[in-house]
């Protein structure tokens, strides 16, 4: 049996068995296979970068590596290859520099070197947290941010849209007001009235495509989340279905907005420092002249 | 007890019994209960005018008395919500009139400046008052019916009667159950042609029973409310639900004893008439109403009966009523930003962020504006004291619905007070103008009555100039902006004492 054969065989093996391969593993599928051949054999395919080696337990195990993991990083030295398995383990979330250099364990001016290296080869980048402006992790390169980390829909380099959702707020809600008023004295009974005035995130969602007025792609989740804003607007009632899709009505205030509110009183800022006496009293109060004019 | 509410009374009773009562009130309202004696030394006023002010209050129910522990003296006190409900008389005579016609309006009225009157003089006044108003045409037979009819409606009750205990020597008053009266016509009316009323052996008090007036009002407001949220059928079912409440439950109950259906379907089978989807549709308005009536009714396990839960729809109403002040004077943002934290109970900034899809920066901004202004509160959570710099409190954002609407209460008295203070400012301002057109026209209103020719009653009402007339359009203008105001805070006022009658 030539070395290529064993190689061949050992790699097969290792293709099958996701967890990985030990000594023994090998033995068994090569029955007579030297001690001495099998060192060259895994010498060799360990040099060639195709297995990582584990230490489970006292015994080796070899697993296989994936194959972009092989090509992306040919001709990179070692701190290079460790950063990088730091950066891809973190997968679409990124990573911050600070984790980088804690568990490579390499001093700061080496590693962004080595990050700059990577960046210039476009191996990895370098992606700003909509939370934290100052914030930058890292991720490979052909990855696509995850959402905690642009924001989704609603973020334009790291800035709030808040125009946007404002008009999508009120689309969403003058959709549903259109529906709430087969509520009222419905002909057939107000439990069908009001079935007739819900509408589920998916209807949602499907106006407001039909609407055209977002150049992004909304998806569901995210006109929940505008419909949740709605709620805490108090302008639409949360509901659940027997098949447990939530789904949304507009409603109304319990109160029409009055009483205080309607004097100026109600709404001036300098409530707290108005009194009988001094400079600021209703007596010569300009918001109330104004009002009573 | 507010430093608010404390203004708030005195301009009432400046308002309505002048600067004497406003004085003893301040006074008792500063030092909670006092004697006569000291009363006279802290106010500087003469003993018969402190008598006369504490006569005044008392009258009104404004004050109580009770006996100091020597049993011989009485401490005075003052009752500052009592104060508060002369505000709201204009709504008791507007709620009695559409309810009643406007000679309960009239009777009510008169009573409410009586404050405490006996049926026969309460009756014959009113007549002699009317007696050469032809439209109206109140004769005592009409009159008498509607005061009965009032006193079966429980919007008038028989005023206490003050009993002298053994051993003291200060009366306490008795409050006693109403027994509708029989009232003998004739002698009423041979009072009245005699004049003399001292002629009356009627000795029973009668008062405007406030309490049946809340009632009404608090009615009115919740099925406004249901009417709102889902339609006029349910708000109907729930007035005939209450209808029913009132038979079992004490009025004022958080939540009453259960209506049962049956009966609740009978009513609806009687007014079918005018609603009919209510009576086809009777246990889908129930259920809909108990599903989305945002806590106002509730059904028992079977679905057989239904109990009204007073203190629910309070806290819902409260809620409306925060809710739209945070909305006025924050904005609709702010308004958001407080329903989340309502509605996660505690919340950290970040996550409020999150929710609230509002901008970084703005949503901070609000946030402590909410909190300068006493709508939200912060709970510190400090980490138990560990190694490191990394130790970081948590600061959570919450509300305490009591505390606000004692804040709010609190804004509600004092812009009260400002709109008050503002009225008294502006009669006072033009007290001389206003007076005058008083004059001009009660010699006026003599002269039509002397039949004088026009010419002369022409002459006198040009000694108003027509610049004066502006400025007097003016000012009337601005006071019935102002008083309507008043009503205005009242509404929330009621809404909120509504609401403290369920949470200590």
């Amino acid at each position: 049996m030539s070395s290529e054969d064993t190689k061949e065989k050992i790699l097969n093996l290792a293709r099958k068995s996701s967890k990985g391969i030990t000594d023994k593993d090998i033995i068994a599928e090569i029955p007579g296979i030297s001690s001495v051949e099998l060192v060259t054999a895994l010498n060799d395919l360990l040099k060639q970068e195709r297995f990582d080696l584990f230490n489970q337990n006292g015994s080796l195990i070899y697993k296989l590596k994936t194959q972009t993991n092989k090509h992306a990083i040919k001709g990179a030295d070692n701190e290079e290859k460790v950063v990088y398995n730091l950066i891809e383990e973190a997968g679409n979330k990124g990573i911050w520099i600070r984790d980088i250099r804690i568990r490579s364990n390499l001093a700061n001016t080496q590693l962004t070197k080595v990050l700059k290296n990577l960046e210039s080869k476009k191996v990895i980048k370098a992606v700003k947290c909509v939370n934290a402006s100052k914030k930058k992790v890292y991720m490979l390169y052909n990855l696509e941010p995850d959402r905690s980390l642009t924001g989704g829909a609603w973020y334009q380099d790291q800035d709030f849209e808040s125009e946007f959702v404002d008009v999508l707020n009120v689309q969403c809600h003058r959709f549903l007001s259109q529906r709430a008023d087969n509520m009222r004295n419905n002909p057939r009974g107000p439990v069908f009235g009001r079935t007739q005035a819900y509408a589920t995130a998916t209807e949602v969602q499907k106006y407001i495509t039909d609407l055209g007025i977002s150049k992004v792609v909304l998806d569901v989740d995210d006109v929940t989340t505008i419909l949740n804003t709605l709620v805490y607007d108090g302008k639409v009632e949360k509901s659940v279905f027997p098949d447990g899709s939530n789904v949304y009505r507009a409603i109304e205030t319990l109160i029409p907005s009055s009483g205080l509110v309607q004097v100026p009183c109600g709404i001036c800022p300098l409530i707290q420092r108005c009194n009988s006496s001094g400079l600021i009293t209703p007596q010569v109060c300009n918001y109330m002249t104004e009002w009573l004019e | 007890m507010s430093h608010q509410l404390g203004r708030v009374v005195s301009v009432i009773l400046q308002r309505y019994f002048g600067e004497n009562v406003q004085k003893v009130g301040d006074d008792l309202f500063t030092y909670g209960s006092k004697p006569i004696a000291l009363l006279v030394k802290s106010t500087g006023l003469s003993r018969i005018k402190v008598v006369e002010s504490l006569r005044t209050l008392l009258k009104y129910d404004l004050a109580m008395f009770e006996p100091t522990p020597n049993e011989v003296i009485a401490d005075y006190r003052l009752i500052p919500e009592n104060v508060l409900l002369m505000i709201r008389y204009p709504r008791y005579l507007l709620q009695i009139k559409t309810k009643y016609g406007s000679e309960a309006e009239i009777l009510i009225e008169e009573l409410l400046q009586k404050a405490c009157s006996t049926a026969t003089v309460l009756l014959v006044s009113i007549a002699v008052k009317y007696k050469d108003d032809k439209e109206k045409n109140m004769t005592i037979v009409k009159l008498k019916d509607i005061f009965i009819s009032l006193i079966t409606a429980g919007y008038i009750q028989q005023a206490s009667v003050a009993e002298l205990k053994e051993g003291s020597e200060i009366p306490t008053l008795v409050p006693v159950a109403t027994i509708t009266p029989e009232i003998d016509v004739r002698a009423v009316i041979k009072i009245m042609n005699s004049g003399n009323l001292a002629e009356s052996s009627d000795n029973v008090y009668w008062k405007v029973n406030y309490d049946r007036f809340h009632q009404d009002i608090r009615d009115e407001i919740m099925i406004k409310a249901i009417t709102r949220r889902i339609d006029e059928n349910a708000g109907e079912l729930l007035r005939h639900m209450l209808q029913h409440m009132y038979l079992t439950s004490p009025a004022w109950a958080a939540e009453s004893t259960l209506v049962p259906a049956v009966e609740l379907r009978e009513a609806c089978l009687r007014a079918a008439a005018d609603k009919p989807l209510l009576n086809q549709y009777f246990d889908q308005y129930l259920k809909v109403l108990e599903e989305s009536g945002c806590g106002t009714v509730r059904a028992d396990a079977g679905g057989r009966g239904y109990s009204v839960r007073g203190a629910g729809a309070a806290r819902g109403c409260l809620l409306a009523l925060l809710e739209g002040l945070v909305t006025e004077r924050l904005g609709y943002k702010a308004a958001r930003i407080f329903r989340i934290i309502l509605d996660k109970k505690y919340i950290e900034e970040d996550d409020v962020q999150k929710n609230a899809m509002l901008p970084n920066k703005e949503c901070k901004e609000l946030s402590y504006k909410l909190l300068e202004e006493h709508f939200i509160s912060l709970q510190p959570m400090r980490k138990t004291a560990s190694a490191g710099g990394m130790n970081k409190a948590v600061y959570l954002f919450h509300i305490n619905l009591h505390d606000v609407a004692h804040t709010v209460q609190d804004m509600c008295y004092k812009a009260l007070g400002n709109v008050l203070r503002r009225a008294s400012h502006e009669r006072a301002a033009h007290a001389r103008l206003l007076d005058k057109q008083r004059r001009v026209r009660s010699i006026v209103h003599g002269m039509r009555l002397r039949a004088e020719p026009q010419q002369n009653i022409d002459d006198v009402e040009e000694t108003l100039t027509p610049s004066e007339l502006a400025v007097l359009q003016g000012v009337e203008k601005r006071l019935k902006q102002l008083s309507a105001a008043e009503l205005e805070i009242d509404k929330n006022l009621f809404i909120l004492k509504w609401y403290f009658m369920y949470t200590h």
